[in-house]
């Protein structure tokens, strides 16, 4: 069963964020980038808030501060006063700016205002406005941006593209580490790992040590090839890098679970030309055995999923791995892709799944009470698992009423085994408790 | 493909002579899209021989973003030109410079800019009063702009006013003059005094049209001169337009003058 849109005519609680947030996680995933919202104060300060709380880390966002007079004159004065002060004040190589409902209305040109300004930092436009799509387009609108503006031919190399999407910084960290383990040396956009979970120690440098470097963002032009791990939130950047350079490109499913990480290695086994190694494999069958300890206590159990829509369908399929039953799986990002990839799982593994793309909450809720589900599986804004009394699994962004979700990981094995014990802790706990 | 923008005060004639001069083009060979900039959507009636097609706009608001397809937006009108209306609001609601920038950016996603055209016009309303009207100007699109008038006094003000969008959108890119058109509305002196106002902005005059009925009885006709009476004046006049703008080649940044050097010319060509 699909329900492919809502016959509300309101939102209730809604199941998305807007666009320029996701292009601010993508930019603060390089190094030495500050995020320049061209905006008003509530465009900042909001996405700001959310970031201290599921990352546990200070974040820095400018704000060009538009107030009325920008919105009747344009927003171009306090634009190159923006950058001018953050040039001279922070030295970043890369400022991004991130446009917003208002600035893309008023019909700023922005790509203009910022070709006049000659500063010895990296100028990205990056078109968000928030009334578009989701946080997941904010992602991708900016990692394409990144490349479309600064990916440059040199001449080929032995190294690969990897876009992850919106991931946490522990799921980068397991894929840099299988990377690592395969010798693949790659351009990761963009690599949060180490500047949104950065390790404190004094003094304090100017900005985080890691994050993709703009000498990164340039090569991918040359890669052998480029792998989008979500495809809604990164496949934007992939797609241009095949279409402008020719980089082979393959927009895999996002690697949760035992199938979509051995279709990872294998494409990037077969990018690089080495097979996938033996520490991998033992990975793997730790996993496969994490998976049978706990098949009694989740065989048949009823899932619903509410996740990023490159993430809830690839939770889905290990869901289902595990033997439950992916009865819901929700994205509150409208997309025709994700009911297709869905489709497919259901079609593939002949579970009745119902489909909710840009929904609500609410809607969500709905349909929870009407399956009648064991287990919720969403970000702490679900909440709807107390009152309807059953299971809840955090997932997603945000997560703020539990630590420590975003260094853990659930991409790869390891992140597989992660799941196996949240699934099943989730599920013990509940059931100790009614 | 030369991509093209034609500004000018409201009621001036701008649809009018972009229509005759895109029907005139294709009847000389060329390849063209037409996209209407202008709320009320009539910029392609005549060349669609008064069929109101549906606007991107008003597609976008039945259907959806990701249902639009470019067949139902998109339309063969006179002489094989692609004929595109963006829409817009209902007059008093909503924001129509919002609403161009919405239909380029899906025109383009949808693949419209096709690379065999020759030419791709737009015909934007009246002044450029915000950014959305200036969309058309921006890196991309139209390179070129030609400034519809007439000798009267509030025509040239607004094409003055027009030049003044266009030097700051030249100076952050490519975007240049390419003219000024004169679609005659027989005011006392017109010829001089539009060739003298081109000149002192630092374009030139690219063609007189002189009035003739003929251009009304056509719209009437729901025809464009061209398609109406191939033969007569008017059709030659057009031809000659659309000769100057193909062998065009003096393309500025125009200098815009001030209100008192504006009133001192219309004193000097005697019009005051």
């Amino acid at each position: 069963m699909t329900q492919t849109k809502t016959e509300r005519s309101v939102t209730i609680n809604p199941g998305m964020l807007c666009q320029p947030i996701g292009a601010m996680q993508a930019v603060l995933g390089v190094h030495a980038a500050i995020p320049l919202v061209h905006g008003s104060q509530g465009c900042a300060a909001y996405p700001m808030r959310m970031f201290n709380r599921h990352f546990a880390e200070p974040v820095e966002i400018a704000l060009s501060s538009l107030g009325e007079d920008a919105a009747v004159f344009g927003g171009a004065d306090n634009l190159v006063k923006g950058v001018h002060a953050l040039t001279s004040r922070r030295h970043p190589e890369l400022i991004a700016v991130i446009t917003t409902c208002l600035s893309e209305t008023i019909g700023d040109d922005i790509d203009g205002i910022l070709r006049k300004i000659d500063l010895p930092v990296a100028l990205v436009p990056m078109h968000t406005p928030s009334y578009v799509g989701s946080h997941v387009t904010g992602y991708d609108n900016a990692v394409k941006a990144l490349v479309s503006q600064l990916a440059e031919q040199t001449g080929p190399t032995d190294k690969i593209n990897i876009t992850v999407g919106l991931l946490n910084p522990g799921d980068i960290r397991e894929l840099k580490s299988m990377l690592e383990v395969m010798r693949v040396k790659a351009n990761i956009l963009t690599d949060i790992s180490e500047t949104l979970d950065a390790p404190l120690r004094l003094p304090r440098p100017s900005f985080p040590t890691g994050g993709t470097t703009l000498k990164e963002i340039a090569d991918t032009a040359n890669s052998l090839g480029s792998i989008a791990l979500c495809k809604h939130a990164g496949g934007g950047a992939v797609t241009y890098l095949a279409n402008k350079h020719k980089v082979p490109m393959i927009l895999g499913a996002t690697p949760i679970g035992v199938a979509n990480t051995d279709a990872l290695l294998e494409n990037v086994s077969q990018l690089v030309g080495r097979p996938v190694p033996e520490q991998l494999r033992r990975d793997r069958g730790r996993l496969i055995d994490a998976m049978i300890d706990v098949q009694f206590k989740v065989v048949s159990k009823k899932v619903a999923i509410f996740a990023d829509p490159d993430v809830a369908s690839g939770m889905a399929r290990f869901v289902h791995e595990l033997g439950m039953e992916p009865s819901i799986v929700a994205t509150g990002t409208a997309s025709k892709e994700f009911v297709k990839d869905v489709q497919a799982i259901a079609s593939q593994t002949g579970h009745e799944i119902e489909i909710l793309q840009g929904c609500d909450l609410y809607g969500l809720h709905e349909a929870v009470k009407a399956a009648g589900v064991d287990l919720l599986m969403a970000n702490t804004h679900g909440s709807i698992a107390d009152d309807e009394k059953i299971a809840f699994a955090r997932i997603g962004f945000p997560v703020y009423d539990r630590v420590g979700y975003q260094r853990r990981t659930i991409i790869g094995f390891n992140g597989g085994i992660n799941l196996v014990d949240l699934i099943a802790n989730s599920i013990l706990e509940h059931g100790d408790a009614s | 493909m030369r991509q093209i923008a034609m500004y000018g005060k409201g009621g001036i004639g701008k649809s009018t002579t972009t229509q005759n001069l895109t029907a005139t083009l294709a009847d000389m060979g060329s390849r063209i899209m037409q996209i209407g900039c202008d709320p009320k959507a009539d910029s392609t009636r005549m060349l669609m021989g008064g069929v109101r097609q549906p606007t991107v706009l008003d597609t976008l608001r039945e259907v959806g973003a990701e249902n639009v397809e470019l067949d139902g937006i998109l339309h063969n009108g006179f002489g094989g030109i692609k004929c595109v209306e963006a829409g817009g609001p209902e007059p008093g609601v909503g924001c129509a410079g919002r609403g161009v920038i919405t239909a380029i950016k899906l025109l383009e996603t949808l693949g419209a800019y096709d690379e065999d055209l020759d030419f791709v016009f737009y015909d934007v309303l009246g002044d450029v009063v915000c950014g959305g009207f200036a969309m058309p100007m921006r890196e991309g699109y139209a390179k070129e702009i030609y400034i519809v008038v007439s000798g009267e006094m509030m025509a040239l003000y607004a094409a003055n006013n027009i030049c003044k969008g266009i030097v700051k959108f030249a100076e952050e890119g490519e975007i240049r003059l390419g003219g000024i058109i004169c679609n005659s509305r027989n005011v006392d002196n017109e010829l001089a005094l539009v060739e003298a106002f081109s000149e002192r902005i630092g374009s030139k005059l690219i063609h007189f049209v002189p009035r003739d009925n003929i251009v009304q009885q056509a719209e009437i006709r729901k025809k464009t001169v061209i398609e109406y009476d191939q033969t007569c004046n008017q059709a030659d006049e057009y031809r000659a337009l659309a000769r100057n703008i193909l062998e065009n080649e003096m393309f500025v940044i125009p200098e815009p003058i001030t209100m008192d050097e504006l009133e001192g010319m219309m004193t000097e060509f005697g019009v005051v």
